[in-house]
């Protein structure tokens, strides 16, 4: 048994259930193939209904214009903007969870990785919704586009963070939409394969791209994912950093703060992971799939919560240390009068409690493998790092630096709320049908992992897990030899 | 050939019917007119909130077809000499109401008026106007106003027939007076005209009638000098100012001219530390309160033992009254000091309408040597004239059946007379009553017949504001409605079938001496005879009788009531000025409403907590004010520097239904607590209480936050004492600032910036503000209205914020609760700063804009591009100032009237000669701002003309007092203010260690701000 095969015993099973690769098939292709359940109706039509409203509240918006939403003189951007650095941030875990740790071979993100980056998608595609429909005149939008014109021609600012947001949203949306696709083909032909019908033989064949599972298609895929997989890793951090511009840039106290691009960074992928608990632990529920998403994916995940929380955790310490210690009596007057206290200071520390003190509680290995509870916290970390947002841009630009234009108390209007109820709609409607047709678990990946980490194969590992250190070392060294002596040969050759 | 057909949408292309039809009205679009529960339920859009107040020039074609055809754009084949299409005219006119005068020119484009100015010919005004000036073209497009005659609240069929009825009507009275009811009435052909008209009828009489009455201080004049007449004031002769509860710089008599009389005397200049010192006695805060060096408060009831103190002081054989409230006595000890300090050049004013206190105040003025040289009576007001006691008379003879014809002009004494109910029945008593009143107001529905006068841009006329000096009204609009002039009317009925215009012109022909003298005075405008300053002779017989009757007015010890007014509003004659209703009230910065103002310990004293939540929410608490068998529920808003036991309410409010959507339904009516003691009215009340309701109501105000927290960064101010002491204080502080950003470069705009510093070769625009002439009167918020087309987004929306005015008066209290909650008097010091686009060089709205929609000119303007506008709001929020407003789904601000920059640009091209920005007092441009400022506080022009004004401001005169507001984050505006100065031993300002300490303690809450 070659070594690069080998996987401790110490290390849980990534997948329980001693599964057989046909086992795995069945199990995840089982829902696409049946009928959806009366649970996935009620989800699907609840979730169909919300996009609904935030259909019309969009529409009341742009036919009206923005007064439709109680934003004033003072406050600019309130949930508009709050829930589109929310949702960019959501996406993040996806992309960290596909890009990042495929480059740290870290086998455990196969259970998690597809819902992941499906949920990537669209939130980003939830995400792109506000800046666009935040407009004032949102059919003028292509403005914002470096299309060669008659004008001059008469090109965007590129000095403008809101510009590199463009490029940065849309890049990322693409490279992940890429990755994913691409994630995909195996196991669209592999549902292609098992297709019953000759319409689902045909909807799926296309979107297998005539994959056929030859060598030479397994090469170019893994290839692909590679690259792609280095393509998304910079816009981990990237996509997260230029949001973080919007902010970092300006000259508001409260956003005018260096520290932001890895607090972003660090927060949005803290969020993301939140989501995806919140989904994960629903759908291996409904889907039964207990066995590839295991308490030790769920433990894994917690982990990076409980980092990523501590880390804005003291981001938040920071900005009020900096605060402090920069002497600017604007800057002091916004951290210690107006965010920690002031009308909104009830936001801060819920953000507070959310954030950085609940989460400290998965140091505890019960409670981090405790199903309950994680699904509990991933919602409290999700409500967290809204107010996150909203903290920043709103109690920042509530009491600038006129006090007479400090502002009245911001509520959102009744659209505002339909929006961002509209985009969970719109969330939940892309990620049911993300569910009933797609694989939810990357098959074809499950599979490269099964032999090593599967229940059943970590149990026939017995006879190396009782080789004494130097027998182990022996044999690497012979594989070793055993290498060298062959280069040698073929060099004289 | 093939005709191409160019067309704009599907109607044009197939010429529907409906697109017929749109042909006949140039303003195609339709009324948005909500179906009506009142304004405020109104689901009317914000954007067309003022087509629904029924605000239209649409209006003015249809009901004026005046010369400008609008069909079909075929020129003219003989145009008329100075018409060009587009291009405005200018004609002089005056506006008037309510007795007030102010010459001013009439912008008129395509025979339209659309603008107010100044007339810079009178030397009263200096070009200076008022909000309600500014305001006053929008109502002439009023569509409330009344459109035709009414007999019986029937359309009269023609002005004949009219003329038919009432002179029948009067004709069948045979016995019985025939009165007149005018507001004071400055005109001197309308006095020829009325005079006649009342030798037609004998016994009748014409009765003078002020809602806001100087009766008393006209009835003191009489005793004291013999003469029922106002003097003049010269404020800016004055060293010492000494005012009892005079708003003169508000709405007291003629604020404009005395606006800038006090400017005057308070300009400070580079190696010139003096001003003139102003001291106020007052019961609330008013803007004249504010903008005082020293301010102390008294009860109501104090008035006259203020007075009399100030009178023994100075060493009247009088016995100086016990005053028991310390500060108010050290004050009057103060004021006593500086007032024979001031070696006759000082001057003492008082609001009251009580004789006995105006003869006690002309006592002093006697003794500070004030009569002849700051009192001048070579020429006498003549805007107030009214007597409360002939009203009163009136009212009576009226229930008494004894009036047999009532003339009603200018006055609504349904509305705004103490006793409407007395004067209502009265009313039915007379047999013919006549309305002149512009619109169907509380009195005029209650009359049998009404024949709306003209606007005054509609009018010939002229007026006397002072004796010796005349403006001239001349229509700038064919009349708009079926209306005509009161004075035509009264020149018929006494069988005069001259037309009142000819009337005038002929008059003045003759009294001028030729047709090219009446062209000439017409053309400027105004005519004056100025006179050396005059003393007139004094009588003290009455003092003593005044102080014992003053000296007899019980001291109140519960709560008294102060009925002022606002100066948006005045009387309340222009309450459906949605541009009015709309100016934030310069002390409390609120609109469309009135309320009960009160101090923070009656707040206390009620149970109502002036906390975060108060500031942040527009819903007030409402109390209950009870007196003299009335009660009114109004909402309160807490203002500092009011007396503890003083609520005070404005008059204005509460108007009726038909006065107009704007109008009606707003506030509630104050004049019917007003007092009469049967010589004068009385705007006070003692006998009040109050009590706290658990209601509240929502009041819309454009500043939430009152005091600048000790960020001296954004307005700066400095008592005379320490800035005479260190006058480099401020421009030590900018050059440190401007070293530390030019470490290596030498150069802090291109150091402090990563962005290019451009250079400017052309004109670069600046503008100065001088925080020392501003008194926060709003004026230039309303010109910048008018000019600039901004909208009025009504109550409702400026609850949240979304008001639009691009020039707003920021209004802080420095310091003004202490530790305990109560008022910190000492420390209450009111500073008024216009802010507007700062035109930032280094601008930190215009490098976030995604689109390049707002940039910078390289003539150093902000601009924004309204078509490249997507509408991200970024700038707004990225704008230190925030004097960003989103409109229509883009973002509009000033744009230092770039309008009017390009027209005096084009206008020295055409002229071949270089830009006039005011180097020798030759002005090519003036900003709408500045050009309606009173005070002359706003500067404007070329900084790179080195003779212009702004430089010699910036360089030379001011360099000291120069700052600009946020200097410290490196935006380079382009506008600068000079510091205000007070003139006071007080500290007053932010001390430069304090700053840091208050910040450092970071305590939440209000209470940082240093006060020493």
């Amino acid at each position: 048994m070659s070594l690069i095969k080998y996987e401790s015993q110490v290390r849980e099973p990534l997948v329980d259930g001693h599964k057989t690769y046909h086992d795995v098939t069945e199990d995840i292709c089982h829902t696409i193939e049946a009928k959806p359940t009366r649970l996935w109706y009620i989800g699907f039509y609840i979730s169909v209904a919300l996009l609904m409203f935030g259909v019309f509240s969009v529409y009341r918006e742009v036919t009206y214009g923005i007064g439709q939403w109680n934003l004033g003189r003072t406050i600019g951007w309130g949930w508009d903007i709050t829930n589109f650095v929310w949702w960019v941030g959501i996406g993040h875990a996806g992309t960290l969870i596909s890009a990042i740790l495929l480059l740290f071979r870290q086998r455990w993100r196969t259970g998690v990785n597809r819902a992941a980056e499906a949920m990537t998608i669209f939130a980003v595609i939830c995400a792109g919704q506000f800046p666009i429909f935040h407009m004032g005149r949102v059919w003028m939008a292509f403005f914002t586009l470096p299309y060669p014109n008659t004008r001059g021609p008469l090109w965007p600012n590129f000095n403008s963070p809101l510009m590199w947001d463009v490029f940065a949203i849309s890049t990322y949306f693409t490279v992940s939409l890429l990755f994913w696709y691409a994630g995909l083909l195996p196991d669209m032909a592999t549902i292609r394969d098992r297709a019953k019908t000759k319409f689902r033989k045909m909807m799926y064949g296309v979107a297998a791209f005539g994959w056929t599972g030859s060598t030479k298609h397994w090469q170019r895929h893994e290839s692909l994912s590679l690259v792609l997989a280095g393509l998304s890793t910079p816009l981990v951090l990237s996509v997260h950093t230029i949001v973080s511009f919007d902010f970092a840039t300006s000259i508001i106290p409260g956003w005018h703060t260096t520290i932001f691009p890895p607090y972003f960074v660090a927060g949005a992928i803290f969020s993301g992971f939140a989501m995806v608990q919140t989904l994960m632990l629903v759908m291996r529920k409904v889907m039964g799939l207990e066995q590839y998403i295991t308490l030790s994916h769920i433990e894994v995940m917690n982990k990076v919560i409980v980092l990523t929380g501590s880390i804005v955790g003291c981001a938040y310490l920071t900005e009020l240390f900096m605060a402090w210690y920069s002497m600017v009596p604007y800057e002091q007057d916004h951290f210690f009068k107006y965010r920690i206290a002031g009308p909104y200071g009830w936001s801060y520390w819920l953000m507070m409690t959310c954030n950085v003190i609940s989460p400290q509680l998965f140091w505890f290995k019960k409670l981090r493998r405790n199903i309950t509870f994680t699904f509990v916290m991933s919602i409290v970390v999700n409500i967290g790092m809204w107010f996150e947002r909203f903290v920043i841009i709103v109690t920042s630009i509530y009491r600038d630096y006129l006090p007479s234009s400090w502002s009245l108390y911001y509520r959102p209007s009744i659209w505002e709320i339909g929006f961002y109820l509209g985009t969970f709609g719109l969330f939940f409607t892309c990620f049911f049908l993300f569910a009933k047709y797609f694989p939810v678990i990357a098959i074809a990946e499950i599979k490269h992992v099964l032999k090593t980490s599967g229940e059943s194969y970590k149990g026939e590992m017995t006879g190396i897990e009782r080789m004494t250190d130097e027998q182990l070392y022996a044999d690497a060294h012979h594989h070793d030899d055993h290498h060298h002596a062959a280069d040698v040969k073929v060099a004289h050759n | 050939m093939e005709q191409k057909k160019y067309w704009q949408h599907f109607g044009e292309l197939k010429n529907s019917e409906a697109y017929q039809e749109s042909l006949k009205d140039e303003f195609s679009e339709d009324l948005t007119i909500a179906s009506g529960n009142g304004l405020m339920e109104a689901t009317t859009p914000r954007r067309d909130f003022l087509k629904y107040l029924g605000f239209s020039t649409a209006a003015a074609m249809a009901a004026a077809s005046c010369e400008m055809p609008v069909k079909k754009s075929i020129p003219y084949l003989n145009k008329p000499d100075n018409i060009i299409p587009g291009v405005p005219n200018y004609y002089a006119t005056t506006f008037v109401q309510d007795g007030n005068v102010v010459p001013v020119v009439a912008k008129v484009r395509d025979g339209r008026p659309i603008k107010i100015e100044g007339n810079d010919l009178s030397s009263l005004t200096g070009g200076g106007t008022s909000a309600q000036v500014q305001a006053s073209v929008l109502d002439l497009y009023d569509t409330a106003r009344l459109r035709f005659p009414l007999a019986d609240g029937k359309e009269a069929s023609s002005f004949e027939a009219f003329d038919k009825m009432v002179s029948g009507a009067i004709a069948a009275t045979a016995g019985k007076p025939v009165v007149l009811l005018t507001s004071t009435q400055t005109s001197p052909t309308t006095q020829l005209v009325i005079d006649g008209f009342l030798a037609k009828f004998p016994g009748s009489r014409h009765v003078q009638y002020d809602a806001l009455s100087a009766s008393g201080l006209l009835l003191a004049n009489q005793a004291s000098y013999g003469k029922y007449a106002i003097p003049s004031y010269l404020f800016d002769k004055a060293d010492v100012i000494v005012s009892l509860g005079a708003d003169f710089l508000g709405t007291w008599l003629n604020p404009v001219e005395y606006s800038r009389q006090y400017a005057a005397g308070r300009k400070v200049a580079a190696g010139q530390l003096k001003m003139s010192k102003h001291i106020q006695f007052e019961s609330i805060l008013s803007l004249t309160g504010a903008n005082a060096d020293e301010r102390f408060i008294h009860r109501p009831t104090e008035t006259g033992a203020v007075a009399i103190a100030l009178l023994a002081g100075l060493g009247g054989a009088i016995q100086a009254p016990a005053l028991k409230d310390e500060r108010l006595k050290k004050g009057i000890a103060a004021t006593v000091a500086a007032l024979k300090a001031a070696n006759g050049k000082a001057l003492v004013v008082s609001g009251s309408n009580n004789p006995d206190v105006q003869v006690i105040v002309n006592a002093i003025n006697e003794l500070v040597g004030a009569n002849g040289t700051t009192v001048d009576w070579s020429s006498t007001l003549q805007t107030r004239k009214g007597s409360d006691k002939a009203m009163a008379d009136l009212v009576q003879d009226m229930n008494d059946g004894k009036i047999g014809t009532l003339l009603i002009h200018g006055v609504n004494p349904a509305y705004d007379y103490f006793d409407a109910k007395k004067f209502e029945s009265g009313l039915k008593k007379v047999p013919v009553t006549v309305s002149f009143n512009d619109r169907e107001d509380e009195t005029t529905v209650l009359c049998k017949y009404a024949i709306p006068d003209h606007h005054f841009l509609e009018s010939w006329g002229d007026a006397e504001v002072k004796s010796g000096y005349i403006s001239f009204i001349q229509p700038t609009i064919a009349p708009l409605f079926k209306t005509r002039a009161f004075q035509t009317s009264l020149l018929k009925w006494s069988g005069n079938d001259t037309e009142y215009g000819e009337y005038v012109k002929a008059y003045w022909i003759k009294t001028l001496g030729s047709q090219d003298a009446w062209d000439k005075a017409l053309q400027d405008g105004v005519i004056e005879k100025p006179q050396a300053t005059s003393a007139s002779a004094y009588n003290g017989a009455a003092v003593a009788d005044a102080a014992s009757k003053l000296a007899s007015t019980k001291i109140g010890d519960k709560t008294e009531l102060v009925i002022y007014s606002k100066v948006s509003m005045g009387s309340g004659k222009s309450a459906n000025n949605p541009w009015l209703q709309e100016m934030p009230d310069p002390i409390t910065k609120a609109t469309w409403d009135n309320y009960a103002i009160i101090s923070f310990a009656m707040a206390k004293e009620l149970g109502i907590s002036v906390d975060d939540n108060y500031e942040v929410e527009t819903f007030k608490p409402v109390i209950k004010v009870k007196t003299a068998g009335r009660e009114l529920s109004l909402p309160i808003l807490v203002v500092p520097g009011m007396h503890p036991g003083v609520i005070a309410i404005a008059v204005g409010y509460g108007r009726s239904e038909k006065t107009g959507r704007a109008a009606a339904n707003i506030g509630q009516n104050v004049f019917p607590l007003v007092g009469f003691n049967g010589t004068t009215f009385d705007y006070h009340r003692t006998d009040v209480t109050v009590e706290k309701t658990s209601e509240t109501y929502d009041i819309a105000y454009t500043q939430t936050h009152n005091q600048y927290e000790g960020r001296k960064e954004v307005v700066r101010e400095y008592s005379l004492t320490e800035f005479s002491k260190k006058p480099g204080v401020l421009s030590d502080e900018r050059h440190k600032l401007a070293e530390d950003y030019a470490k290596n470069t030498g150069d802090y705009r291109v150091e402090g910036t990563l962005y290019p510093d451009f250079p400017y070769p052309g004109p670069k625009w600046g503008m100065s503000i001088d925080l020392n002439s501003c008194t926060g009167c709003g004026a230039c918020t309303i010109a910048c209205t008018a000019e600039n087309n901004v909208p009025v987004v009504g109550k409702s929306e400026v609850m949240r914020a979304h008001e639009m005015h691009w020039l707003r008066i920021d209004r802080y209290f420095a310091t003004y609760r202490d530790d305990s909650g109560g008022d910190d008097l000492d420390n209450l010091n009111v500073v008024f700063m216009p802010m507007l686009c700062q035109h930032c060089d280094n601008a930190p709205c215009e490098n976030v804009c995604p689109v390049n929609a707002t940039n910078h000119s390289s003539e150093g303007l902000n601009q924004m591009t309204y078509n490249r506008c997507i509408g991200t709001r970024y700038c707004a929020n990225n704008c230190p100032y925030k004097v960003r407003r989103f409109n229509r789904g883009v973002i509009e601000k000033c744009s230092f009237c770039v309008q009017r920059l390009q027209e005096g640009k084009l206008k020295a091209k055409k002229e071949n000669r270089p830009l006039e920005t005011g180097a020798d007092g030759k002005w090519d441009i003036k900003t709408a701002c500045q050009q309606a400022c009173p005070t002359n506080a706003i500067v404007f022009g070329n900084v790179n003309d080195k003779k212009s004004p702004i430089s010699k401001i910036r360089n030379e005169e001011q360099k000291d007092r120069l700052f600009y507001s946020l200097e410290q984050i490196h935006v380079l505006p382009n506008v600068s203010y000079l510091a205000k100065i007070r003139n006071t031993d007080r500290h007053v300002g932010v001390a430069d260690h304090a700053h840091h300490e208050a910040a450092a303690a970071a305590a939440p809450g209000e209470h940082a701000t240093p006060a020493h």
